[in-house]
């Protein structure tokens, strides 16, 4: 007889259930690195940086679109959208600050700190391989920073839609910018994810990377500035696509057919479409430094 | 099948450190000690026998699979614990250990229950819902064990499980580590520097030194009785040892121990007979057995 409430010792259970290949469990750790950007799994204080800076990110567009609501109850929609400064088209520049603080924030996170642990040996014993762990390590990231880029996107787009007299007008005039919105934000999480992903690869101490990201990002455009202003025109033409921030802002001009914000881009006289395909390239060779780190790292 | 066979086995490090050197073994399931000091390959083969580290040359089979060519199939059903630190100090042991499962193929709920399990089975309790950063070493190292044991392999892979570890702690991960063996007929190869640890968890034995095999062969071949009887006396050694000869015995002293050849059943009854006639105060008697020291010699 035994008493009510007994704890019983089972023993070790044998595991019978199913065990998942290596695409899921790849889509398993992307999932996880995508929630590691945002500090979720982990305490309060990992979460301030990450979604403080998607609020600052998409706060623009809930403002734009707020008023924009407002000015249409009093008539004047069309005249708030000739001035407004809050589009499609800008956005990849009013929050490129934002998106490269947020690579130098969370890239260290997620690249760093396996190394800095020691916890590669646990991954790389299991059903990854060291390529499977780099890429699920880099598309997590490159997701992350995405939701930064397109989420005001979406916001501009709904706003757009419902301010319209119908859903059916307001859908029609977005949607020219849908696409374009998409293209830029891919791009822009892209690149700059990857080149934040090189430098946290390659530097496992997190304050190290971080400062070593940010470099890389306001470094080589105050170069080219610099370059610019002495008017050495021709040099600071080819120069320009070492800075991947110019890179984008002239990407982003290309795709929506505008002028670029940056003046050393304006002065490059670089045709447009150069710039989206050195984002391009950009986007493939960070991914194949960060798969031949983690081919030749040691564990 | 066997779990494990390594053939002429290489590897060179870059620098010329040659940390594997034509090692060719076959083993059955088991508990392996694999023994040898500090820097005679251990690691190294575990580390080749699961992927991590390219041989130079030569090949390894673990649970069929080749280790080159089929090392995701492979690593599925190893676990693996290594000497290192490899436990992030912010996450909690409940959470490390369910994530580890996941990455060795275990659905998500699964791997929640699972990592539930194995911490309990490693003696964590309350503690496995704080973060990791503020375990004693004993803690770490049942983290350690318990990540390697959370998709239940088929092999388990342990690399100086003790290290670190107080008198009592090592007695409770030995403990650990031979149930698992035993009890959950999970093979385990466990490499140690320190020879009584290994004795007293394994059943077989292999003996690695400059990255060459020394011998491979079960523990108690090792340990068997060999044809010495040793008689400890407080004194009068000298006199049992003349007492002995002149009975007929080869027998020698060595400080308080007289050391007499067993060829039979003899000598027990004649080492009685003169230790009573001499009236020494015996110690003890005992049949020598060889140590396991004297494989490194």
């Amino acid at each position: 007889m035994t008493a009510p409430g007994s704890i019983f010792d089972l023993g070790y259970q044998r595991y019978v259930g199913p065990r998942q290949g290596r695409l899921a469990v790849a889509i398993s750790l992307l999932l996880h690195t995508l929630r590691s950007a945002y500090g979720i799994g982990r305490g309060g204080r990992a979460k301030v940086v990450p979604f403080g800076l998607l609020i600052l990110a998409v706060a623009p567009a809930l403002l734009a679109v707020g008023i924009r609501a407002l000015a249409t109850q009093a008539g004047a929609g069309d005249a708030f959208d000739e001035a407004s400064p809050i589009r499609h088209d800008t956005y990849q520049g009013l929050t490129s600050t934002l998106v490269m603080l947020f690579c130098a924030a969370q890239a260290p996170e997620l690249f760093g700190r396996d190394q800095r642990y020691g916890v590669l040996p646990l991954y790389f014993s299991r059903v990854l391989t060291r390529a499977d762990y780099a890429v699920a390590r880099l598309a997590g990231l490159f997701l992350a920073v995405l939701v930064v880029c397109l989420l005001p996107q979406l916001v501009l787009t709904v706003g757009g839609v419902l301010a319209a007299t119908d859903p059916a007008t307001g859908l029609a005039g977005e949607a020219a910018d849908i696409p374009r919105a998409v293209a830029i934000s891919v791009l822009a999480a892209g690149l700059l994810g990857g080149v934040a992903a090189v430098v946290a690869a390659w530097t496992p101490r997190r304050a190290y990377a971080t400062a070593g990201i940010i470099a890389v990002f306001i470094i080589p455009p105050i170069v080219v500035g610099i370059i610019a202003a002495r008017a050495l025109g021709d040099v600071a033409g080819p120069l320009i696509l070492a800075s991947p921030g110019d890179i984008l802002d002239g990407a982003n001009a290309a795709i929506f057919g505008t002028f670029p914000d940056s003046p050393a881009v304006a002065a490059a006289d670089i045709d447009g479409w150069i710039y989206v395909v050195a984002a391009a390239v950009g986007v493939v060779a960070t991914l194949g430094i960060v798969l031949r780190r983690y081919q030749r790292i040691s564990v | 099948m066997p779990l494990l066979s390594t053939h002429e086995l290489t590897k060179r490090y870059p620098g010329g450190v040659t940390a594997l050197d034509r090692l060719t073994l076959d083993l059955e399931t088991g508990i392996i000690g694999l023994v040898g000091a500090n820097g005679a390959g251990k690691s190294t083969l575990l580390r080749i026998l699961l992927g991590l580290l390219p041989a130079t040359s030569g090949g390894a089979t673990v649970l069929g699979f080749d280790a080159r060519t089929e090392g995701s199939a492979l690593r599925r059903l190893v676990g693996y614990m290594p000497e290192s630190d490899c436990l992030p100090p912010d996450v909690s042991a409940t959470d490390f250990v369910s994530h580890m499962g996941r990455l060795s193929g275990l659905p998500a709920a699964a791997a929640r229950e699972r990592a539930a399990e194995v911490l309990r089975h490693v003696g964590l309790y309350e503690e496995r819902y704080r973060p990791i950063g503020g375990y004693s070493t004993g803690m770490k190292q049942r983290v350690k064990l318990a990540q390697a044991l959370v998709h239940d392999p088929r092999l388990l892979l342990l690399d100086e499980p003790t290290n670190g570890l107080d008198p009592a702690g090592r007695d409770e991960m030995l403990t650990l580590v031979r149930r698992t063996g035993t009890e959950f007929g999970i093979a385990v190869i466990v490499a140690s520097h320190l020879l009584g640890e290994i004795e007293r968890v394994s059943d077989f034995l292999v003996a690695v030194d400059g990255g060459r095999l020394i011998q491979a062969a079960p523990l108690g071949t090792f340990t068997e009785r060999t044809g010495v009887l040793a008689v400890e006396v407080e004194d009068g050694a000298e006199a049992l040892t003349a007492r002995l000869t002149e009975r007929g015995l080869t027998a020698r002293t060595s400080g308080r121990l007289v050391l007499v050849d067993l060829d039979d059943e003899r000598p027990w009854d004649v080492v009685r007979d003169a230790v009573a006639d001499l009236d020494l105060p015996l110690v003890r008697i005992e049949q020598r057995r060889r140590g396991l020291e004297e494989l490194f010699r």
